[in-house]
């Protein structure tokens, strides 16, 4: 109960000050306001009823500050009375990411090229809309039937750009955290496009959960089957939303379900914040750079913004469900909203530090003596929705550390004529400028300089980066640094959970919105999750096959002829689950909906590493030894370890002035040592090798206070293995070598793990004689075999690499045409290939040349940074095969007819 | 636009006989004379156009060496068909194809579509099996049966093509309105059928005719 008051307070505490925020906004724009009263109205009243219900609980820090974000104290009085119907509202009605969520086999084709999509949309109304795969650009397409008279072709494609976690439109700012949110924000706000898209009649109008599984059920077959056609019958004026004309609710999905989500799936928290932010005036932002001979810009930021707590506290404290990973994303990740702007500001921030020292005065709530525009009676915020669920614990230490002060606030020279409002709690933020006068101050990061001399006279929205008291202050920073440098005035906006509209009416103020949308549990985490349950549930297709293994492991020891030979069948295994988890539709919704594709096979690649090597990994420890007692290495291995042991490190190899680790330090190798054969993951397993490595690194040279090189660090690890005296080491890394995936062997941790194997082969073929050698022969012919394997088997399955030659046809102004069969590898881009065709076609001004993909009606430039060989495969892959060509020639010949002389060109065998 | 549906094939066969050389000239249209053996399974796809649907193939390659024989059930347990080869020129290799076809009937899926492919006939001149008896023996069993050569690219299209058609057979597409996978693995195959509709009324059919 506590939790759920929790929730329920703190959304409204979230939702106040967006929805004051909004108001304000809005308030010049009386149309907008109907449009999103009714869906904020639905949101206080639930939130009101439970605080009302569970008013006793008790936020620390909170007390203080919300007069402060209580913008609007009348409003929220005025919804007390009919507080269950709007409950029973929100669980009535669908969202349109729940429609789009529901029915994606109709609209997410990726198996059809954007022509097919074409071909489909011509009979569909203007805004009508699939997401298909364009063969040619390799990337995922959103075609949009377009207005009759808006352009000559009925069709446009936008493509869509996959960042690390995040989809996004080519020349849209706005990035989400999967296809689903990327598509249901451009039903409601057009952004990039010419118009918002509009979900088929059939979806949109669909009243209950089973009417949408109809459709569902009709997958591709819906564009050609009558309930599609019953659209004209149904009431017109849905025939296309825009900003202004709400569509069937705007709510990412409802709070109730929410919770039942929760239940059954077990994220203890999540929500995924919005960002929207404009970013023009790039000119002016480096015209301010300069004139301001700073690397920051002035800028000034407000956020809406509710985070899951969850990942964050788990990113410092250890409670228990613990963290993951940090997403590789993080580093690259878009910047977040960062702050713009102009001095003039006038803010309700509620930092997760205690006031500074500064402006404390200005916490009272009467900022709107500043505030000029009128209010609406109503809340113009649309709908926009916030998710959280935190168990006691998280929100105690949530709480506990926001008391913290986490970092000593900035200096700053005190800000004239600031109101703001801060609440000392962490779930929520919003500051907003009203005049010139006011100026926002941010308690920690070093935004606060930049607001504090932050010049602009314009109001301004901006978002901040919240992470509400706990942890991630690097991730924030990292976040927020570069836009700083890069943007001056914009506005940003970020909700959790769901979609945030902004009317295009506002576009005067902000030309151009820009967003992000993520949720904290990472998609990778989400994915990772969701095949993990499905493996283990047998009465699927993927669970019955991973649940057979892995009976079959156990039970067929005796199929394997070695240790090697057991892990590569246990490798192969997993390389193939994954290329059927990608290629077939048992995943629902697919993979690649959530997650961009290069960084689907790392999702997939974790996912095994949990249904497959977690629940074997005692097993497949035991029969690794059982191998290598009954080869009889196992008896090898440990005599000469012993041996190996008892020398000193000279003997071994080591240079004299190089001083080997203490018995101490040996001890906490060892240790570490014993964590690394702990890991089932042989990604794991192999970073914490190469930190051991590093740290052997780093004494030989503390020790000596000289550097080493390679040379001198196979010696010291040899040494440092044999004292650690760990005879499984062995195994483990056979493990590694056999399981870590092949194109993780490239870096740092390849070429850590071949030390270590060839470290403990010199242990393992320890002679007297052979002591302090380097390796001995028989060592370096493995690491060759091993090496040759793996290369191997890097090419050997894939389906791309069956052919490794691309047949290309050039066309000479006055020549004709002729064709050459090149080497193309997969990874090969365009680029390359081209300057192969330059030279073998002995092209002078190779820069006005380019490769084309043709067929029979098109020509197609192929942009430098494509994969010939991988556009060649997904054309062969598709269910009719058109004839195409690669095509070299002359960059403004485009209308050139290409002589079939080439005709079946590319069909290398 | 068409519907798509998922078919799950399953390759069995003694050691050598080419099923990998069939799937790699099924997917990629490509021959390699020095394809080396196929450890546990492999996993392929590929999308043909069959009647008025689209037939996606997922197909599991399995090994055919003795020693995998036991990870075989696991993946032809779930198929919709399962592709026997056997190698023309090796008798002992069309032996091994009937302990599979027993296996199969004892273990395998009720109603799994088998076909029987009598893989390298372009070397016809050292034949061991004829091609009469295993005719008879598929037609025995209501197999599909057919002589292929991966090399030559021979018959491998028409195989899947007669795997399609019996598998629309026996499990017709359905229409917009409502029809049922009768068979479990189906629903996971197909992208669009309705619900159990179908299946309660045949039961209640089956019911009925019981009393």
């Amino acid at each position: 109960m506590l939790l759920v008051s929790f929730v329920w307070n703190s959304l409204h505490f979230i939702l106040r000050p967006v929805l004051d925020l909004f108001k304000f906004i809005f308030s010049s724009c009386p149309q907008l306001v109907d449009t999103f009263a009714l869906e904020l109205e639905e949101l206080e009243k639930e939130m009101v009823k439970k605080e009302v219900d569970h008013e006793t609980l008790d936020i620390t820090g909170l007390d203080g500050d919300m007069s402060a974000v209580h913008l609007d104290p009348d409003h929220h009085g005025g919804t007390g009375g009919e507080r269950d119907s709007g409950y029973d509202s929100l669980r009535r009605r669908m969202s349109v990411l729940d429609r789009l969520t529901q029915t994606h086999t109709v609209w997410l084709l990726l198996c059809l090229s954007e022509e097919e999509a074409g071909h489909i949309l011509l009979q569909q109304p203007p805004g009508v809309f699939l997401v298909c795969k364009s063969p040619a650009l390799q990337r995922k397409v959103l075609s949009v039937r377009l207005k009759e008279d808006q352009s000559e072709n009925p069709i446009s494609h936008f493509p869509v750009r996959e960042s690390q976690y995040t989809f996004s439109l080519e020349g849209s700012a706005i990035s989400f955290a999967d296809l689903f949110r990327l598509v249901a924000f451009y039903c409601i706000s057009r952004d990039v496009l010419p118009f918002t898209l509009k979900l088929p009649e059939a979806i949109a109008s669909a009243k209950t959960q089973k009417e949408l599984e109809e459709v569902a059920q009709l997958g591709p077959g819906f564009w050609d089957s009558a309930l599609c056609s019953l659209r004209d019958a149904a009431s017109p004026q849905r025939h296309n939303y825009s900003s202004d004309s709400a569509p069937p609710t705007l709510r990412s999905q409802n709070l109730s379900s929410f919770q039942e989500k929760r239940h059954s799936s077990g994220p203890l928290c999540y929500v995924n914040p919005l960002f929207l932010q404009t970013r023009h005036h790039h000119r002016s932002q480096d015209r301010q750079r300069e004139s301001h001979g700073s690397e920051r810009n002035p800028e000034l930021s407000f956020s809406l913004n509710v985070d899951e707590q969850e990942a964050k506290l788990n990113n410092q404290s250890r409670s228990p469900p613990p963290r993951p990973p940090p997403p590789r994303s993080m580093p690259k990740r878009r910047p977040a909203p960062p702050p713009p702007a102009p001095a003039t500001t006038k803010s309700t921030t509620r930092p997760k530090t205690p006031p500074t020292s500064t402006n404390k005065s200005s916490k009272s709530p009467s900022k709107s003596s500043k505030t000029p525009p009128p209010r609406p009676k109503k809340p113009d915020l649309e709908s926009h929705r916030c998710h959280i669920a935190l168990d006691d614990e998280t929100i105690a230490k949530a709480l506990s550390r926001a008391k913290i002060p986490t970092s000593p606030p900035t200096a700053d020279k005190p800000l004239d004529d600031t109101e703001m409002s801060e609440r000392n709690q962490h779930l929520s933020d919003v500051s907003m400028s009203t005049s010139s006068s006011d100026s926002l101050e941010y308690p920690r990061y070093t935004l606060r300089q930049d607001l504090a001399s932050s010049p602009s006279q314009d109001q301004d929205i901006y978002e901040e980066e919240e992470d509400y008291g706990v942890g991630l202050e690097a991730d924030l920073e990292m976040r927020l640094r570069p836009s700083f440098k890069s943007r001056r005035r914009r506005m940003a906006v970020r909700l959790s959970g769901g979609s945030l509209i902004l009317p295009r009416a506002l576009k005067g103020r902000f030309r151009k919105v820009s967003g992000m949308l993520s949720s904290l549990m990472t998609p990778e985490r989400r994915a990772v999750k969701r095949i993990a349950e499905l493996s283990r549930d047998k009465s699927s297709y993927f669970g019955s096959l991973v649940q057979d293994y892995l009976s079959f492991v156990q039970e067929n020891k005796a199929c394997h002829t070695s240790g090697i030979d057991f892990l590569q069948t246990l490798r192969q295994f997993l390389t193939q689950m994954k290329a059927y988890l990608k290629q077939s539709s048992e995943l629902d919704p697919p993979l690649e909906s959530l997650i961009p594709e290069d960084q689907i096979d790392q999702v997939l690649e974790k996912a095994m590493h949990k249904c497959v090597l977690k629940p074997l990994k005692s097993v497949i420890d035991v029969i690794l030894h059982d191998f290598q007692v009954s080869s009889g290495g196992w008896q090898q291995l440990k005599e000469n370890l012993a041996l190996a042991k008892s020398k000193r490190p000279q003997e071994l190899g080591v240079d004299g002035a190089a001083v080997p680790p203490d018995a101490v330090v040996i001890e906490k190798i060892r240790h570490k040592f014993v964590n690394m054969r702990k890991m089932y993951s042989p990604e794991k397993k192999v970073s914490l090798l190469l930190r051991i490595c590093k740290l052997i690194y780093t004494i030989m040279q503390d020790n000596s206070g000289r550097m080493f090189g390679a040379d001198d660090f196979l010696p010291m690890l040899t040494y440092v293995m044999a004292q650690c005296d760990m005879p499984q080491l062995d195994t483990d890394i056979q493990y590694m070598m056999e399981l870590l995936d092949p194109s993780l062997l490239q870096g740092e941790g390849g070429y850590y793990l071949t030390s270590a194997y060839g470290a403990m082969s010199l242990i393992k073929n320890f002679q007297e004689e052979q002591a302090a050698r380097v390796l001995s022969s028989e060592t370096r012919n493995t690491l060759h075999q091993w090496h040759r394997r793996r290369t191997a088997q890097r090419t050997a399955p894939s389906v791309d690499d069956f052919q490794n030659y691309l047949r290309v046809a050039f066309q000479g102004i006055d020549t004709g045409c002729t064709a050459k069969t090149l080497v193309v590898h997969p990874y090969n881009t365009t680029e390359e290939v081209c300057s192969v065709c330059a030279y073998k076609f002995k092209i002078s001004d190779p820069e006005n040349y380019a490769l084309f993909l043709v067929t029979e009606e098109t020509s197609q430039q192929l942009a430098p940074d494509t994969h010939p060989q991988k556009i060649k495969s997904e054309l062969h892959s598709r269910p009719w095969t058109h004839i195409f060509h690669f095509v070299y020639r002359r960059i403004p010949n485009l209308n050139l007819c290409i002589p079939a002389v080439i005709h079946n060109g590319n069909d290398f065998q | 636009t068409m519907a798509i549906r998922e078919l799950k094939v399953c390759l069995l066969g003694d050691t050598g006989v080419g099923k990998s050389s069939i799937v790699c000239r099924f997917v990629q249209d490509h021959f390699d004379h020095n394809i080396s053996p196929t450890i546990g399974a492999s996993f392929l796809t590929k999308t043909v156009p069959s009647g008025n649907e689209l037939h996606k193939f997922l197909i599991w390659d399995t090994a055919g060496q003795e020693r995998f024989h036991s990870l075989a059930p696991m993946y032809y347990r779930g198929s919709a068909a399962a592709v026997i080869v056997y190698d023309i020129t090796k008798l002992d290799s069309f032996q091994t194809l009937k302990k599979w076809v027993k296996e199969l009937k004892e273990h395998g899926p009720e109603d799994i579509v088998v076909a029987i492919a009598g893989n390298k006939n372009d070397l016809g001149d050292i034949r061991e099996v004829p091609m009469k008896e295993a005719k008879e023996f598929a037609e025995s069993i209501s197999a599909i049966f057919i002589e292929t050569s991966a090399r030559n690219a021979i018959n491998i299209e028409e195989l899947f093509q007669k795997i399609s058609k019996s598998f629309i057979w026996l499990h017709p597409p359905v229409s917009c309105t409502s029809t049922a996978p009768l068979h479990g693995y189906l629903s996971t195959c197909c992208y669009y059928f309705q619900g159990p509709i179908l299946c309660y009324f045949l039961i209640c059919v089956v019911i009925m005719l019981m009393l």
